[in-house]
């Protein structure tokens, strides 16, 4: 578990200095018994993926990290981070053997694994930790830079960042939102340069960098040295499949081992084949309708009954059976269920009869004409299924699936009315959720409430986890009862796995849509 | 003839300027390939960075100005979304597309011209229909479906061939024979018609007239010269199908240039885009001047008339 002591130590000296004889004896005795059990095997066999997007070398580079969480596919092969989000733990300690932040907020200082190493044996020091930093220009990096003030390097194995004011997300954006906080090894940046590191990655991830070619293929090898475990599989590759059919034909075959997206009837198909596992992932990205017009007094949407009729007459659970086998997640929220500071709205019920009530009282008895319906023509399936969940209820509208594009542009831009089916799998937690999609000012915020804004600039400032909970909590109780959104579900992202996998390392960590930790990947047989 | 040469490569020239124009604009009408390359929820601030990275927050001439530059010196830009030159993305796709291409352009004229020959000597016989059956379906089934039905009876139910991907000849035989029906089919097509015109013709009567066996009538007298539009067909096929097999090169996951110009335009990736129909509209200009220059080397009537 992540050390979050608010204390000035250093740990590795509290350690050395309470350690006593009969603790050194022990350690003696476990060393006689380990080397006396059977010895670690050797990575071995060849694991195939079958990607379904084409894999691009800016995803070698952490600093490149645009934001999308598809980099983090390779990320967690190649590199690894000071603290990063691992199986039970959305922020592990991993090149960090600790952290702890000062009691003012003001310092996060982190103390290296000893023996960590890169690809080429270089170790991880604190100055490629800040070196790291610096570099980083992806997602966010304005932002995270402009708020720490210094980042010190006291020794090879500390690194304390300073802020200029307290930020209570500083850990989550540094380890997950960015790639700000994933090493890269210093010496060889500087001497292969930004281009020869695309080419050539090095990093002190659990697999080193092959063979990449474009939009083909990405060769992997197990990198023996890795901190936390030697890897099992010897070799992994990664082949671009991008049409679903296909990648299905190719799991079925047993020529890749691993598919990424099956959806739908090939879902399916692929649940019927023998010898073959659909292994679902539920991903942070949840889905909703946005009542854009919801502030302006003379839209039906002003008024609450008719957005909480739409709500009532949405059937998720039907929805969810047939896009995606059921195994989509029913949050009832528009905040991922694994974000920190998350609040769990009550179930909501599907109950035609009680929106059709509403409606009713609303002044809309045998329905209205609502307009149009705008969505991300990928996901126009899911627009069509709600929508015939809201005609049953009469409330009529026309879908307007625009491509993908042209959708985002257009949502943050504002230029839709009535209806808009959002969905975002942005890294953070629940108040960078709200900063985008809730509070006045957001890139997606079409008008706000004065009371929920105060509430975030409120938790902004609050530094003590324990009362910046329930402001969090709050402002996701007043968006749930003022149905400012009727949320749809949490996606899963559904793939194959095929017989000669023993672990695939699919949903290990909390929303990571990919297979991770590569370490954990098993063939049958392995060791 | 020195006059009617450069007056051509005038015309390339500038065909080649307007096809430049013309995409540069096109692709941008397109939209905005920064919100591919984001999550929706990004900062307004990351977007602009990226737009500025990009140098897409520049007025359309100078972007088009840039472009220009570059290319004069044989740059086609980097990737937005490989950050990879685009050149060498091309280059590095070009061999398997030219496999491709050429497998499956040996397989359309193997099996276009005969049976187009058939098809016209045998006219509204058995032969000729199945012909046109043959055309018809080679013409109007997707490629996409045909690929499909491919792999699912010979990879998944057969397990004889590899169902995607490169490397061996297996894996080319599936996505040349899909690519190749569509244009056997055209060539097919194109052959019968022009065996008829030519079986026609008056020479072709005089050569009956005079005995000759019916077999030297149409290998030697018909073929030969029903088969000069069917050749220069065949020439800029070669390059569509290098250039633009964009179907057949993504169900079959073949790693060719067609594959990469889908995933230009998936990404929104101007530069791929751009450079990618650049490079293929420069083959064709270059095929149609060559071939211009040769008509006219062979035909003084054309370099007298122009």
């Amino acid at each position: 578990m992540l050390s979050s002591r608010r204390d000035h130590d250093d740990p590795i000296r509290g350690i050395a200095q309470r350690t006593t004889r009969r603790d050194l004896l022990g350690l003696t005795a476990l060393g006689i018994l380990a080397a006396g059990t059977k010895p670690a095997r050797a990575a071995e066999g060849q694991l195939v993926y079958a990607s379904h997007i084409s894999l691009a070398p800016a995803w070698f580079d952490p600093a490149e990290t645009s934001g999308i969480v598809t980099p983090f596919m390779l990320l967690y092969a190649l590199h690894d981070g000071l603290v990063k989000p691992m199986p039970g733990n959305p922020a592990e300690p991993c090149l960090a053997e600790s952290y702890t932040a000062s009691a003012d907020g003001l310092a996060h200082s982190f103390v290296l694994r000893a023996g960590a190493t890169f690809h080429n044996g270089a170790p991880v020091t604190a100055e490629d930790v800040k070196f790291s930093f610096e570099r980083y220009r992806g997602n966010a990096a304005r932002f995270i830079k402009e708020k720490v003030v210094a980042v010190e390097t006291p020794d090879p194995r500390r690194v304390v960042f300073r802020l200029h004011q307290p930020w209570p997300d500083f850990l989550i954006y540094y380890s997950s939102v960015t790639g700000a906080g994933w090493i890269v090894p210093k010496k060889y940046v500087e001497s292969v340069g930004e281009d020869g590191f695309k080419k050539e990655p090095i990093g002190a991830g659990p697999y080193k960098f092959v063979s990449f070619t474009p939009g083909v293929e990405l060769v992997m090898e197990a990198f023996e040295g890795y901190w936390r475990k030697a890897p099992t599989v010897k070799k992994l590759v990664w082949k671009v499949i991008p049409d679903e059919t296909t990648r299905l034909a190719a799991l079925k075959r047993g020529e890749v081992d691993l598919a990424y997206s099956i959806r739908g009837e090939l879902a399916e198909e692929l649940r019927r084949t023998p010898g073959l596992e659909l292994k679902p992932v539920v991903i942070n990205s949840p889905f909703w309708i946005y009542f854009a017009d919801q502030w302006d007094p003379k839209s039906p949407w002003h008024d609450a009954r008719v957005r909480k009729a739409v709500t009532l007459a949405l059937d998720r659970e039907g929805i969810n059976q047939a896009l995606t086998l059921g195994h989509s997640l029913l949050t009832g929220s528009i905040v991922p269920k694994d974000y920190d500071f998350y609040w769990q709205p009550p179930k909501i019920p599907h109950d035609p009869a009680a929106a059709r009530r509403l409606l009713a009282e609303a002044g809309f008895r045998g329905g209205f004409d609502a307009g149009e319906y705008y969505c991300d023509s990928s996901y126009a399936n899911l627009a069509e299924a709600a929508l015939n969940s809201l005609e049953d209820v009469g409330i009529r509208v026309k879908l307007r699936p625009i491509e993908r594009a042209a959708f985002n542009t257009g949502y943050a831009e504002k230029k839709y009315r009535n209806i808009i089916q959002g969905g975002s799998g942005a890294f953070g937690n629940a108040a960078t959720r709200m900063e985008t999609f809730v509070v006045k000012g957001g890139a997606y915020v079409y008008g706000s409430y004065p009371d929920i804004d105060d509430l975030f600039a409120q938790q902004a400032v609050e530094t003590d986890r324990a009362k910046r909970a329930p402001i969090l909590h709050r402002m996701q109780q007043l968006v749930h009862e003022r149905t400012v959104y009727a949320p749809l579900w949490q996606l899963a992202f559904l793939n194959g796995q095929g017989p000669r996998v023993d672990e695939s390392a699919f949903g290990l960590i909390g929303g990571h849509p990919y297979s991770a930790p590569y370490e954990d990947v098993r063939l049958k047989g392995g060791a | 003839m020195k006059q009617y040469i450069l007056r051509r490569v005038g015309y390339s020239l500038l065909s080649m300027f307007l096809l430049s124009l013309v995409i540069f604009l096109f692709v941008r009408v397109t939209g905005d390939p920064v919100s591919l390359l984001v999550e929706p929820g990004a900062s307004p601030e990351d977007i602009e960075n990226m737009r500025r990275q990009f140098g897409l927050d520049q007025p359309l001439w100078v972007q088009y100005w840039h472009f220009m530059a570059s290319l004069a010196t044989g740059d086609l830009g980097q990737s937005f979304y490989y950050r990879t030159p685009v050149l060498e993305l091309y280059f590095q796709r070009l061999p398997n597309s030219l496999l491709l291409a050429s497998v499956a352009m040996t397989l359309s004229l193997l099996i276009g011209i005969p049976s187009g020959i058939l098809a016209a000597v045998r006219v509204d016989g058995f032969w000729d229909s199945a012909g046109k059956i043959f055309a018809l379906l080679g013409l109007s089934l997707p490629s996409f479906w045909v690929g499909l039905v491919l792999i699912l009876f010979f990879s998944v139910y057969l397990g004889w061939l590899p169902s995607s991907g490169s490397g061996t000849p297996l894996h080319l035989l599936m996505p040349a024979f899909t690519l190749g029906w569509y244009f056997a089919a055209a060539h097919m097509r194109l052959t019968r018609s022009s065996m008829l015109e030519v079986l026609g013709s008056e020479y072709i009567k005089l050569a009956r007239l005079k005995g000759l066996p019916e077999a030297l009538v149409i290998g030697k007298h018909a073929l030969k010269n029903a088969l000069i539009p069917v050749i220069t067909l065949a020439g800029i096929n070669l390059v569509v199908m290098i250039n633009v097999a964009v179907v057949v090169e993504t169900v079959f996951a073949w790693p060719g240039i067609g594959r990469l110009l889908y995933e230009g335009i998936t990404f929104r990736d101007f530069p791929i885009v751009q450079g990618v129909v650049l490079i293929g509209g420069a083959m064709i200009v270059l095929v149609n001047l060559f071939v211009d220059i040769l008509y006219a080397f062979i035909d003084p009537r054309i370099r007298l008339e122009s």
